[in-house]
C-alpha cells in the first residue's frame, strides 16, 4: 500500500522502483551503502597519498637496507594470495545471506576473518624479520615510508577483522537474518576495497623494482 | 516497512524493533529536549547547525584578537610589543583558527541547518554522526587553543612547511598540537561531509531532482565532495608530520634524503580545494539572497550550478600555483599557471550571473542584500588579484608578500565572511524567530566594509612595495610605515563593526523578548523550501514532506501566472507555508555517545604529546563511546515524537518539546538509517543495534 | 527595509572602492621604497614588471566594468517608493547565448594573458653557464655566498655573507641552496624570488643595470628571526668587482696594534667553534670543527673579510656609518666610520638584538642550538673584538 501512495505524488522516477528495500531514497541506494561508497572514495585518496609518498621516497634513502635487501617476495606472495582468497569467501558470505542461508554465511564470515588474520600474522612476521635484518621504522627514509604504507593497510585489515567478528557474533545471536543481508554486503564492499588496495600495494611496493 | 508521506493524512509511522531503554545497563537514554543538557545530546541538524555557528563565532573572536595583536605590532616600524616567537605563534594560530575553526565551521553551520530544509528532508542521513562531527570539531578547536597554556601555540605557519616544523626547528609542542588538532578537525569534517553528501543525494523530497535543488544546496554538495576527497590528503600529510615529530620517522628529514617539496605538494593538494571549500558555501548563500531581494529567479540556474561544479573539478588542478617560487621547474609552473587562469572563468560566470539576476529587478537593500553585494564587489577584487598571481612570473614578485595577504583576505574575508554575515541576517528570523535590527545591521555593514577595505586594501600597496609576510616587525624608511598604520586603523574598525554585530544580536533579542513580533514563516518573500515552514523551524521541519515540481517550489506557491500570462501573487507566505503543527512525527532520539566518542579523541591527542597513559585512557573512552553507540538504536521508539508546541519563550532555542509516545513508531523520511562511522550497518535504522566499532 | 533615500548612501558605500585603485597605483610609485617590485633595475625584473603592468591593466578594466556596472545596477534597478509589493519585475530565467558569451570572453582574454605569461616564464629560464655563477646558501638567519675562482666547479674559494657582490651590467647565475629550512632569495628590483630548499639547487638569474645597492629579504617563513633575515646585492663596476674578488681570496693578517691583537687572541679562543677568519684561527677552527654538533645549520659566517661588508648579522645592521644618509651603506662608504654602537650591542648580547634559539654557550656534542649565543663578554673584551674585526678588510 505504501508504495502506491508514494508513487502518487512522486515525480522522481527512481522512487518507482519497487525493488528498493524497506525504505525509499532518492537514488534507490540505501543511505548506508551510499555512505560506504563515499567513504571508500575518500579512502582511495588516503592510500593515493600514501602510495605516492612511498613512490617518491623509496629510492631516496642515504643508508641501507633498501627494498632489495629485505623483501621476501615468495613469502609475501603467499600471504597476498591468502588475502585475495578471503575476498572470495567474503563474496560467498554475501551470497549466502542473500539466499537466507545464515549458517553458511556465518561459516564464510569466520573463514574470511581467519584468512584476514593469517594475512596480518604474515605481516607481523614480515615486519619482525625486517627489523632483525636492520630495517627499523627510523632507520632510513625507505623504512619510514614502507612501514607507514603497509601499516595503514594492516590497520584497515585489522579493523575489518574486528567488524567481521562482530558480524559473526550478531549472526550467532540470530540478528543477522536475510533481511539484513545488506549489512553484510556493505561490509563486503569495504573488505574488497582493502583487498584491491593490497593488490596495488603489493605490485607497487614489492614487484616493481 | 516503507514509509510514505500522505499529503492529506497525519503521518503514519511504522515501527522498528522495540529495544532496551538502557542499552548499556547503567545509562538511561537521554530524554531532555530543553535545557542545556539537551544541547549536549541533541542529534537535531538545526541545533547542531546553531552550535556550529556559535562555536565558529567564538573562535572568530579568538582569531580576531590574534589578528588585532598582529596589527598592533605592525602599526609602526621596529615595534617590539612582543617577541618574534610569540608573533610567529600569533600569525600561525590566526591562520589555523580562521580557516579551520571559523570559516569551515561557519559554512558547516549553514549547510547543516539549511541543506536538509532546502531538499525537504527532516534531518540528515546520519543524525548521530552529525552530532559526533560537531563535538569532534569543537574538541579539536579547544584542544588546539589549549596549546597557548601548555608551552605555546604552533609556530610553523598554517602551511607548516617542512622541515621548519620538525622537532629540530620547532622544539615546542606547538606543532604537535597543530598536527593532532587538525587531524581531529579533519576527521570531524570528513564524517560530516560523508553525512551531508548522502543526505543531499538520498533524502530529497519527492520530485526534488538534482536540477531543482537550490543553488546553496548545490554549492554545499560540491563543497562536501571536495572535503571528502581533499581531507584524506592533508590527513596523510599530518600523519607523516606527526610520525616525524613523535616517532622519529624520516619523511621530512633532509639529512636522510627527504625532499621538503613533498610536504608542499601534499599540503596544497588539500590546500587549494580547501580555498573552494571556504568560498563555495558563500557563493551559495549569495545565490539565495540576491534573487530574493531582486524579486527575480537566479539568472542562468544551470550555469550557476555547472560553474560551481567546474570550480570544484578545476580546483584539483591548480594547487601548485602556491609553489611558483618553490623551484619545481618551468614546465610544472607553466601548466599550473594556465590551469589557474582558467579557473577564473567559472568564477567570472558566477559574478556576471549575479549581476544579471539584479538586472531588471526591484532591488531591496536590506542588510543581507548589502552583504551579498559586498561579496560580489569585494570578491571581484580578490579574484582579479588572483589572476595576477596566475601569471607565474609576476607571482614570483608577489608571493609571500602582503599582496598575497591582501588577495586572500579579499577572497576569504570579502568573499566568504561577508556572505556568511549576510547569511546570518538572512536566515536569523528562520532560525530564532526574530529579525536582527536593520538599523544596526546597516551600521555593521558599512563599518565592516570600510574597515575591511582600510585593512586589506593598503596591503596591496605594501606587497607591491616589497613587504614580505610573516615578519614580526619591519624597519623604517622602506615606505611601509603609512600603509601599515592605515591597515591597523582599519582592523580596529573591523573590531568595532563586529562589536556592533554582537550588540545587534543582544539588542534584537532583548527587543524581541520585550515585545515579541511574529516574523511569520516568510519574512523576506523568499523562494526555497526552508521558508515554507514556521519560524523558528519546528523540530520536525516539515509537517508533511513537500512534493516538488519546480525550482523555487515555495515561491511558485505564492506567485502564479494569471490568464494574461502576468505573474501575480496568489498567496501570502503565511498562507502558502506549512503550519508546523504535526504531532506524530517520529524523530531520531538524542544520544550521549557522539559526545563521549568525540571526547576520547582529544585525550588520545594530549596523551600522544604528554603521556601515553592518557592516550590509552582516551582510546578506552572512544571504544566505550563506539560500543555504546553501536548498541543504541538510532530511534528510541519510546520517545521523541516531535510536537510543535507554543513554547514559553519564542527565541527558538527551546522551541520544541517532545511528546512521549509508547508503542508504534516509525522511521519517517528523516532519521532513518543511522550508522556508525565506518558505515557498516543495517538497512533499517531501528534494527541497527549490535554494531561494531569503526575505524574512524 | 529599503526606502527611497538609499542612493546617496549607496554612492558613499563605493567611495572607498573608488579610492583604493588610484591609491594602489600611487602607493606603488612611492619614492622611498627600496624593495619596490614596480621599480625594476635589471632586465629580469623589468620583463616581469612589463608583464604585470599589462595584466594589471586588464584587471583594472574588468574591475571598472564590474564595480561600476554594479553601481549602475544599484541605481537603475533599486526599488522605487511607488513600487507595489505585489508588483513583480519581469521574471527572466537566463539567456544561454549571453551566458556562453560571457564564459568565452574571459576565456579568450585569459588565453591571451596566458600566452604572454608563458613567453616571459620561459624567457626568464634562459641561462648561460658561462656567466659568473655564485652559490647562495640560506641558513637561519643569514645568507652565505660562495664563489668559484679556479673554475673547478667547487664553490669554495671565496666565502662571504650578507652582501652579494656582483659586477654590474652582466647576467649573474645564482645557485640557490639551503642548509636547514626553506628560505627564499628575493631582490625585488632585480628578479622574482626563488626558494632555497635544503637538498635542492635552484637556479635564478640577476642582472643589475647600474652599480648600486639592491636590498631584499628572505620571503619564505624560516622560523624565529625570519623577519630579520635580510640580504643585499652590491653591484660594482666590473673592474672594481675583479679587484674585490682578488682581495677576498687573500687571507687575513694578524693585527699588530695591541688592542686588535688582543681581540684576535680572544677571537681565536672564543669564536673558533663556529667562525673562521682565514689566516687567524685556521688551526683552532679545524680542531674545534665547523661546529658540526653545535648549530643546526652547521655553519656560521666566514669572517675573513668581515670589514669589507656593508652589513652584519644577516644584513640586519649597517657595519659602517651611512655617510651620505641615503639609507644604505654603499661600497664607497665601506671602510669609513665604523658603526660601533650596533656592533658593540651585538657582541654584548646577540640574541637580544636578533632572536635566536641560543640560550647558552654550546658545548661540543651538546644539544643543537641555533644562532649566536650570549658570551657575557666584558666591555673591555668587546672593545678588543671590535678593534680586531675592523682590521678584517
Amino acid at each position: 500500500m505504501t508504495d502506491t501512495a508514494f508513487t502518487e505524488h512522486s515525480a522522481d522516477p527512481s522512487l518507482h522502483d519497487k525493488g528498493v528495500p524497506s525504505h525509499a531514497t532518492s537514488t534507490g541506494v540505501s543511505n548506508e551503502k551510499l555512505a560506504m561508497w563515499v567513504f571508500l572514495g575518500s579512502d582511495c585518496l588516503l592510500f593515493g597519498g600514501l602510495i605516492s609518498t612511498y613512490l617518491l621516497l623509496r629510492h631516496r634513502s642515504v643508508t641501507g637496507p633498501g627494498p632489495e635487501d629485505v623483501f621476501d617476495i615468495p613469502f609475501t606472495s603467499v600471504s597476498s594470495f591468502v588475502l585475495l582468497f578471503s575476498s572470495l569467501t567474503m563474496a560467498m558470505a554475501v551470497g549466502a545471506i542473500h539466499r537466507g542461508d545464515e549458517r553458511r554465511c556465518r561459516t564464510f564470515l569466520l573463514t574470511t576473518a581467519l584468512l584476514g588474520a593469517v594475512f596480518i600474522a604474515g605481516q607481523v612476521y614480515e615486519f619482525t624479520s625486517f627489523v632483525k635484518e636492520g630495517l627499523g621504522y627510523t632507520t632510513n627514509i625507505f623504512g619510514s615510508a614502507f612501514y607507514t604504507l603497509t601499516g595503514f593497510h594492516g590497520v584497515h585489515v585489522s579493523v575489518g577483522i574486528v567488524l567481521l567478528l562482530s558480524l559473526f557474533v550478531m549472526s550467532v545471536r540470530g540478528r543477522l537474518g536475510a533481511e539484513r543481508a545488506e549489512t553484510v554486503e556493505i561490509f563486503g564492499l569495504y573488505w574488497h576495497f582493502v583487498d584491491i588496495v593490497w593488490i596495488l600495494i603489493f605490485t607497487i611496493v614489492y614487484l616493481i623494482p | 516497512m516503507a514509509i510514505v508521506e500522505r499529503p492529506t493524512a497525519p503521518l503514519e509511522l511504522t515501527t522498528g524493533q522495540v529495544t532496551a531503554r538502557q542499552p548499556l545497563g547503567g545509562f538511561t537514554r537521554p530524554q531532555a529536549t530543553t535545557g542545556w543538557r539537551s544541547w549536549l545530546t541533541t542529534v537535531d541538524h538545526k541545533r547542531i547547525g546553531i552550535m556550529y555557528g556559535a562555536a565558529a563565532l567564538f573562535f572568530f573572536v579568538i582569531g580576531g584578537v590574534e589578528a588585532l595583536l598582529i596589527r598592533l605590532q605592525l602599526a609602526a616600524p621596529g615595534q617590539k610589543l612582543y617577541s618574534a616567537d610569540l608573533y610567529n605563534q600569533l600569525f600561525t594560530m590566526h591562520g589555523v583558527t580562521m580557516i579551520f575553526l571559523v570559516v569551515i565551521p561557519m559554512g558547516a553551520a549553514f549547510m547543516n541547518y539549511l541543506m536538509p530544509l532546502q531538499i525537504g528532508a527532516r534531518d540528515v542521513a546520519f543524525p548521530r554522526l552529525n552530532a559526533f562531527s560537531f563535538w569532534l570539531f569543537l574538541s579539536a578547536g579547544l584542544m588546539l587553543n589549549t596549546s597557548w597554556f601548555l608551552g605555546g601555540g604552533a609556530d610553523g605557519g598554517w602551511f607548516a612547511y617542512a622541515p621548519n616544523t620538525g622537532v629540530t626547528f620547532s622544539p615546542s609542542h606547538g606543532m604537535d598540537f597543530y598536527a593532532l588538532g587538525l587531524q581531529m578537525a579533519g576527521i570531524a569534517s570528513l564524517v560530516g561531509a560523508i553525512n551531508l553528501v548522502v543526505t543531499v543525494l538520498n533524502m530529497r523530497a519527492p520530485g526534488m531532482t538534482m536540477m531543482k535543488m537550490p543553488v546553496f544546496t548545490w554549492m554545499g554538495l560540491v563543497t562536501q565532495l571536495l572535503l571528502v576527497f581533499a581531507l584524506p590528503v592533508i590527513s596523510i600529510a599530518l600523519f607523516l608530520l606527526t610520525f616525524d615529530r613523535l616517532f622519529d620517522a624520516n619523511f621530512f628529514n633532509v639529512a636522510q634524503g627527504a625532499d621538503p617539496l613533498l610536504w608542499e605538494h601534499l599540503f596544497w593538494i588539500f590546500g587549494h580545494p580547501e580555498v573552494y571549500i571556504l568560498i563555495l558555501p558563500a557563493f551559495g548563500i549569495v545565490s539565495e539572497i540576491i534573487p530574493v531581494f531582486s524579486r527575480k529567479p537566479i539568472f542562468g540556474y544551470p550555469f550557476m550550478v555547472f560553474s560551481g561544479i567546474a570550480i570544484g573539478f578545476m580546483g584539483w588542478g591548480v594547487w601548485a600555483h602556491h609553489m611558483f617560487a618553490s623551484g619545481m621547474g618551468p614546465l610544472s609552473v607553466a601548466a599550473f599557471a594556465l590551469s589557474t587562469m582558467f579557473i577564473a572563468v567559472p568564477t567570472g560566470v558566477k559574478i556576471l550571473n549575479w549581476m544579471a539576476t539584479m538586472w531588471g529587478g526591484r532591488l531591496r537593500f536590506t542588510t543581507p542584500m548589502l552583504f551579498a553585494i559586498g561579496l560580489v564587489t569585494m570578491f571581484t577584487i580578490g579574484g582579479l588579484s588572483g589572476v595576477t598571481h596566475a601569471v607565474a612570473p609576476s607571482d614570483t614578485q608577489q608571493t609571500d608578500t602582503y599582496y598575497i595577504v591582501a588577495h586572500f583576505h579579499y577572497v576569504i574575508f570579502g568573499g566568504a565572511l561577508l556572505a556568511f554575515l549576510g547569511g546570518f541576517y538572512f536566515w536569523w528570523p528562520k532560525v530564532f524567530g526574530y529579525t536582527l535590527s536593520e538599523t544596526l545591521g546597516k551600521w555593521h555593514f558599512w563599518t565592516i566594509l570600510i574597515g575591511f577595505n582600510l585593512t586589506f586594501g593598503p596591503m596591496h600597496v605594501l606587497g607591491l612595495q616589497g613587504m614580505p609576510r610573516r615578519m614580526h616587525t619591519y624597519i623604517a624608511d622602506y615606505g611601509f610605515e603609512f600603509w601599515n598604520l592605515v591597515s591597523t586603523i582599519g582592523s580596529l574598525i573591523i573590531a568595532v563593526s563586529m562589536l556592533i554585530f554582537g550588540w545587534n544580536i543582544v539588542a534584537s533579542w532583548r527587543a524581541h523578548r520585550a515585545d515579541p513580533v511574529d516574523v511569520g514563516p516568510d519574512p523576506w518573500d523568499a523562494r526555497s523550501l526552508e521558508w515554507s515552514v514556521p519560524s523558528p523551524t519546528p523540530v520536525h521541519n516539515f509537517d508533511e514532506v513537500p512534493t516538488v515540481s519546480r525550482l523555487d517550489e515555495f515561491w511558485h506557491h505564492k506567485y502564479q501566472e494569471d490568464e494574461t500570462g502576468k505573474v501575480v501573487r496568489v498567496a501570502t507566505g503565511a498562507e502558502a507555508a506549512q503550519k508546523g503543527d504535526a504531532t506524530d512525527v517520529h524523530l531520531p532520539s538524542p544520544s550521549y555517545w557522539p559526545l563521549v566518542t568525540a571526547l576520547g579523541l582529544p585525550l588520545i591527542a594530549y596523551g600522544l604529546i604528554f603521556n601515553l597513559g592518557l592516550a590509552v585512557v582516551g582510546g578506552l573512552v572512544v571504544l566505550i563511546g563506539a560500543f555504546g553507540w553501536g548498541y543504541e538504536p538510532a530511534d528510541d521508539p519510546e520517545a521523541g515524537h516531535g510536537h510543535l508546541g507554543h513554547d514559553g519563550h519564542d527565541d527558538g532555542h527551546d522551541g520544541a518539546e517532545a511528546e512521549i509516545e509508547g508503542g508504534e513508531a516509525a522511521d519517517a523520511t528523516a532519521g532513518d538509517g543511522e550508522s556508525q562511522p565506518a558505515g557498516v550497518s543495517a538497512p533499517t535504522a531501528s534494527a541497527s543495534d549490535e554494531r561494531a566499532a569503526s575505524d574512524d | 527595509m529599503s526606502t527611497g533615500q538609499q542612493p546617496a548612501a549607496r554612492r558613499r558605500r563605493f567611495a572607498p572602492l573608488a579610492l583604493i585603485l588610484p591609491l594602489v597605483l600611487l602607493g606603488a610609485c612611492a619614492a622611498d621604497a627600496p624593495q619596490d617590485t614596480m621599480d625594476p633595475a635589471g632586465p629580469q625584473a623589468r620583463s616581469i614588471d612589463n608583464l604585470f603592468n599589462g595584466v594589471f591593466l586588464v584587471a583594472v578594466v574588468v574591475f571598472v566594468v564590474v564595480e561600476f556596472g554594479m553601481i549602475a545596477l544599484i541605481v537603475r534597478f533599486r526599488r522605487r517608493r511607488d513600487d507595489g509589493d505585489d508588483d513583480l519585475p519581469t521574471q527572466t530565467h537566463g539567456n544561454t547565448r549571453l551566458e556562453i558569451a560571457w564564459t568565452l570572453l574571459p576565456a579568450v582574454l585569459l588565453a591571451v594573458v596566458g600566452f604572454f605569461t608563458l613567453r616571459t616564464l620561459f624567457d626568464l629560464e634562459q641561462r648561460d653557464d658561462d656567466d659568473l655563477t655564485v652559490q647562495v646558501v640560506g641558513q637561519q638567519w643569514w645568507w652565505e655566498y660562495a664563489y668559484d675562482l679556479d673554475g673547478d666547479g667547487e664553490h669554495d674559494d671565496v666565502l662571504t655573507a650578507n652582501d652579494l657582490v656582483v659586477p654590474a651590467g652582466v647576467d649573474i647565475n645564482l645557485d640557490i641552496q639551503s642548509n636547514d629550512v626553506i628560505h627564499s632569495y628575493w631582490i625585488p628590483r632585480l628578479n622574482g624570488k626563488k626558494d632555497a630548499v635544503p637538498g635542492r639547487t635552484h637556479p635564478l638569474q640577476i642582472h643589475a643595470d647600474e652599480p648600486g645597492v639592491y636590498v631584499g629579504q628572505c620571503t619564505e617563513y624560516c622560523g624565529l628571526s625570519h623577519g630579520y633575515m635580510r640580504q643585499r646585492v652590491v653591484a660594482l663596476p666590473p673592474d672594481e668587482f675583479e679587484a674585490w674578488l682578488e682581495d677576498q681570496a687573500t687571507d687575513a693578517e694578524m693585527p699588530t696594534e695591541a688592542e686588535a691583537a688582543a681581540g684576535a687572541e680572544l677571537f681565536t679562543t672564543q669564536c673558533s667553534g663556529c667562525h673562521l677568519a682565514r689566516g687567524i684561527n685556521d688551526a683552532e677552527f679545524e680542531e674545534q670543527g665547523s661546529g658540526t654538533e653545535l648549530i643546526v645549520a652547521e655553519n656560521a659566517p666566514d669572517l675573513t673579510h668581515f670589514a669589507s661588508r656593508g652589513t652584519f648579522a644577516g644584513a640586519l645592521f649597517d657595519l659602517w656609518v651611512d655617510a651620505d644618509g641615503d639609507g644604505f651603506v654603499e661600497h664607497d662608504e665601506i671602510g669609513g666610520e665604523l658603526n660601533r654602537a650596533d656592533l658593540e650591542a651585538w657582541l654584548r648580547n646577540p640574541p637580544d638584538e636578533k632572536p635566536m634559539d641560543a640560550p647558552y654557550v654550546p658545548e661540543p656534542g651538546g644539544d643543537k642550538v641555533r644562532g649566536m649565543p650570549n658570551f657575557n663578554l666584558q666591555e673591555e673584551q668587546i672593545d678588543q673584538l671590535v678593534a680586531f674585526l675592523a682590521t678584517l678588510d
